[in-house]
């Protein structure tokens, strides 16, 4: 194995590829093309750890932490995860009706309104502890609601029963 | 150019229609359409693709027009790029530029590969119409959708077992009443007995308290009490009969129910326990079965016997005294009211009580089987404080019900009394007053029946409560019980004999939409071959033969076996006829001779001793002290992993199949053990297909066929002769491996010196 090279900071500089892929330029003069940034933690630590793969799927790096970037490569990272995952931020539950068992929700979130089923809200439905709830439709889309409090009342009223 | 009948994902909106009709100046109509949900922008919105003969026209907001049409011909790849919740089509042109068509959720992720595939295809001069077909398999999969109600089916043309049972829910659990009803009846009858008996007592206590004590007649008063005794008497002997039978009947219904959630649970596809932890299906055998009696029960028996005392008592009260009655009737709509107001609040709260339960119910199932890994890594104290935390949070959500639920009966409690201290007040006046012919001993007698009056409706208001406490439980057996079983539409059809051939067409597969784990297979397999599936780890290999061996149903494409669909062969025969040795055997706690035989319980017992033998098992099963009355543990253990593996194969030996699935069976062993398996197999493959998963390359010498299974893909099918002349991944695999098997060697060598020397 080889050892693994991990990116603390200043030391690279990103650039923006073809659209969720970036070039990244070592100040020893390494560049490497075309690596796709992802998440290593994507449920629990958004901006530490991530990883960048080439197109066969071998990592190239690890950015420790998106923070410690330069900012012009921080941006390009951030552009490129935003671009990548699609986890939608629930911020109203507009309605919640079931039908033979099948659960359909509709919500507005900071990607629009949408309309979803869930087979089974036992798994479908996961709370964290700090009242944060990722749910799993019936495609596998996985949406969230950072704070599950801070949701008006109604909404809230309408998810209780299910976490 | 029609949108009706034209082949998409979802109705086609008329903005993408308006849209496409504005771009599209052709005649020729389109082959299918894909309807996506995202813009390319990212956010939720309409976009399209519709796909010609030699072009597409996708359909997006960013688009100039709306639209953009893309040929053919400028396509050098097309390709589906899945990113997290999402995925885009990728386009490169010749120039090597790539550019996104469409975006949408992995919703639309399946049939979009499919149009990827077909553009690929029929660029690369395949014909249009015949690769349609896949496209076909692929909406055909996505549009099974029961016609009446809209629910998803587990399959194209399954009979929706919804509408079938939609009915019959509540018969459901009346079918498990319906045995006990002659029982059920008895004791009701008895309770109505001991009702009356109970409805005596109050009139003679008015009758000694007007008649009896004024008089101070003590003969009488010795009559009157041998008389409420012998009442008692009677009451609580039937009532002591009654609720043993009653008991009896509870007890058989909740046998009933639990063999039965047992039973289906057997029949469930993989796909449920994939989703659903072993806790939770315990929980639900357990312990809502109990919850779920309690209820059918109190509903069959308690109802009936409140509502007929409620009755009686309000008849008595009112031949007694109206106005008395009316005065006590006061508190009933504010009972009514609190226990409509309470239901509601409580049953939130005992779902969230059911979650909270069933996650400790999953801690359990989960840290008891692996007890040995918790102790090798001394992770007793994590365990057990993560079991208080699971513990914790349900007496949190614990304590929040109590409170709800404990503040209400004496809520209830209180209105009752309340109530009876309004008879008390205006009763005792009008007795005081002499008005209207109030007795000492009617107000007496009144007070009893005031309080037996408000057991009923105190009984009825709680309804609720055990209401909720029982839906919740419903419902989890529902899923259970309504969950779609595997499908047997073959069921019946048993061909003469399985010969083994098999052919795996355009066969796609995915465990969940994030990823495709099984693409465009397409192989072909005859009678009596050997072989060999190869392939990095998490290739799919065992995917592949967990297909055949129809554990997941919901492929795209066909596999057939001797030329019939296998959806379509009787599921039991079907899997039957396939011996199937694990990649991690799975013995149950039970002898070992049970063990083997359980592929075939009514096998002789020199049949078995004779498998025993093939599987190069018999050896070591009589050095045992108890031979092959050896009990094993829970999963098998007490053996190492070479002799699980062994007693699989003569499990499978038993069965005598005709096509036989290894799954690396000589992954875990060193190489002695290896070969003694490796003869075993050579034995047992003899005359039957067989298809054999491998690491070690050694294994597969016998084979005549080779597949390479590469990130869901064949990428390599033929002899091993074809595959070394082609000089690719077996070729290199071959390479590798001969490499470490010299360094094994030589290893091996060394150890042995070392414990010589
Ligand atoms: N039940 C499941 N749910 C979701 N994904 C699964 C499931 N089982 C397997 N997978 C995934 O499917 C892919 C193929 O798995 P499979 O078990 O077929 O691999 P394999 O080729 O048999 O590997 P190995 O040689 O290690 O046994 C893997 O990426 C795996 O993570
Ligand atoms: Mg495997």
């Amino acid at each position: 194995m080889t050892s693994r090279r991990y990116i603390d900071g200043s030391e690279v500089r990103i650039t923006p590829n073809d659209g969720i892929f970036v070039d990244v330029e070592f100040y020893g003069g390494l560049k490497i093309e075309m690596l796709e940034p992802k998440r290593l933690f994507p449920i629990s630590g958004l901006s530490k750890y991530i990883t960048l793969l080439d197109s066969d799927g071998n990592e190239a790096a690890i950015i420790r932490s998106v923070d410690s970037l330069l900012p012009d490569s921080k941006k390009t990272i951030l552009r490129c995860l935003e671009e990548y995952y699609m986890i939608p931020k629930i911020s109203r539950l507009i309605s919640r009706t079931e039908k033979f068992r099948i659960w359909l929700w509709t919500v507005e979130t900071d990607r629009g309104i949408h309309t979803f089923e869930i087979i089974n809200h036992i798994t479908s439905i996961k709370t964290l502890y700090d009242g944060r709830i990722l749910i799993k439709d019936a495609s596998d889309n996985r949406y969230e609601i950072p704070d599950i409090y801070a949701l008006d009342r109604r909404s809230q009223k309408l998810i209780m029963p299910d976490i | 150019m029609g949108f009706e009948n034209l082949l998409a994902n979802v109705p086609i909106p008329k903005e993408i229609q308006d849209a496409v009709l504005k771009i599209n100046t052709s005649v020729d109509s389109p082959l299918f359409a894909v309807v996506g949900d995202l813009s390319l922008s990212g956010n939720y919105g309409d976009s399209a693709l519709f796909v010609y003969n030699d072009r597409m026209i996708a359909v997006d907001e960013s688009y100039e027009g709306g639209g953009d049409v893309i040929l053919f011909d400028d396509i050098a790849d097309i390709k589906v790029k899945r990113m997290y919740g999402n995925a885009v089509l990728k386009v490169e042109d010749s120039h090597g530029a790539r550019r996104d068509i469409i975006r949408f959720t992995y919703s639309v992720a399946d049939v979009c590969d499919s149009a990827a595939l077909f553009i690929e295809k029929v660029k690369a001069g395949e014909d249009a119409e015949e690769t349609l077909e896949i496209v076909r398999s692929t909406y055909k999969n996505l549009r099974s959708f029961c016609p009446k109600c809209g629910r998803k089916l587990a399959s194209p043309d399954a009979d929706c077992l919804n509408c079938e049972g939609k009915s019959k829910i509540i018969n459901k659990f009346a079918k498990y009443i319906k045995p006990q009803v002659g029982t059920l009846l008895g004791c009701l009858f008895l309770s109505i007995f001991t009702t009356v008996m109970a409805l005596i007592p109050p009139y003679i206590t008015g009758y000694m308290v007007d008649k009896v004590l004024p008089n101070r007649d003590a003969q009488k008063l010795l009559f009157v009490i041998l008389i409420l005794f012998s009442v008692y008497i009677l009451q609580f002997t039937v009532s002591g009969i009654r609720a043993y039978f009653l008991r009896l009947a509870g007890d058989k219904i909740i046998i009933d129910l639990k063999s039965d959630i047992f039973a289906k649970a057997q029949y469930l596809p993989m796909r449920f326990y994939d989703k659903t932890s072993t806790g939770s299906v315990i929980n639900r055998i357990n312990g809502d079965t109990a919850v779920l009696q309690s209820f059918m029960l109190r509903i069959s028996q308690e109802a009936v016997v409140q509502a007929f005392t409620l009755v009686g008592v309000i008849c008595i009260m009112l031949l007694m005294d109206w106005r008395l009655t009316l005065l006590s009737l006061i508190p009933v709509p504010i009972v009514i009211f609190c226990g409509r107001y309470f239901g509601k609040k409580i049953a939130p709260m005992y779902r969230r009580l059911w979650r909270r339960g069933t996650s400790l119910y999953t801690i359990l199932a989960d840290t008891v089987p692996g007890i040995r890994v918790i102790k090798a890594f001394t992770s007793e104290k994590r365990t057990i404080s993560r079991f208080q935390r699971y513990s914790d949070d349900w007496l949190k959500e614990d304590k929040i019900a109590a409170k709800t639920a404990s503040a209400f009966p004496s809520i209830i409690t209180f209105l009752i009394t309340c109530g009876s201290l309004i008879i008390w007040f205006i009763g005792g006046n009008w007795v005081i007053t002499g008005s209207g012919g109030a007795t000492t001993g009617l107000l007496v007698s009144f007070i009893s029946y005031a309080a037996m009056f408000y057991a009923p409706v105190n009984f009825f208001a709680n309804l609720s409560d055990s209401y909720q406490s029982a839906l919740a439980s419903a419902e989890k057996i529902l899923d259970i019980i309504n969950a779609e079983p595997e499908n047997d539409f073959g069921k019946g059809n048993k061909p003469e004999r399985i010969k083994g051939k098999i052919e795996f067409c355009n066969v796609n597969f995915s465990f969940d939409r994030s990823k495709k784990t099984l693409e465009d297979i397409n192989i072909s397999i005859d009678p009596g071959d050997v072989v060999g599936i190869v392939g990095t780890t998490g290739a799919g290999k065992s995917t592949l033969v967990n297909l055949l061996l129809r554990y997941y149903d919901d492929y795209e494409g066909e596999i057939l076996v001797d030329g019939i669909n296998i959806k379509e062969i009787d599921s039991e025969f079907y899997r039957d006829n396939i011996g199937y040795v694990q990649q991690e055997p799975m013995m149950f706690r039970d002898t070992i001779f049970n063990n083997i035989a359980y592929s075939n319980p009514d096998a002789h017992v020199e049949q078995v001793l004779n498998a025993a033998d093939i599987a190069n098992a018999h050896g070591f099963i009589s050095r045992l002290p108890d031979s092959y009355d050896t009990m094993l543990g829970e999963r098998g253990t007490g053996l190492s992993g070479g002799e699980r593996q062994r007693l699989s194969i003569a499990r499978a030996v038993l069965k005598n199949p005709s096509i036989l699935v290894f799954d690396e069976a000589t992954a875990a062993v060193d190489s002695e053990t290896e070969h003694l398996i490796q003869e075993s197999i050579d034995r047992l493959i003899r005359g039957r297909t067989t298809l054999m998963i491998a690491h070690r390359l050694s294994t597969l010498r016998r084979a005549n066929k080779i597949i390479v299974v590469d990130k869901g893909r064949v990428v390599e099918f033929g002899t091993p002769d074809e595959l070394l002349a082609m000089k690719g991944k077996y070729h290199k695999l071959i390479q590798i491996q001969s490499m470490s098997d010299k360094a094994r060697e030589i290893k091996e060598a060394e150890n042995l010196e070392i414990s010589i020397g």
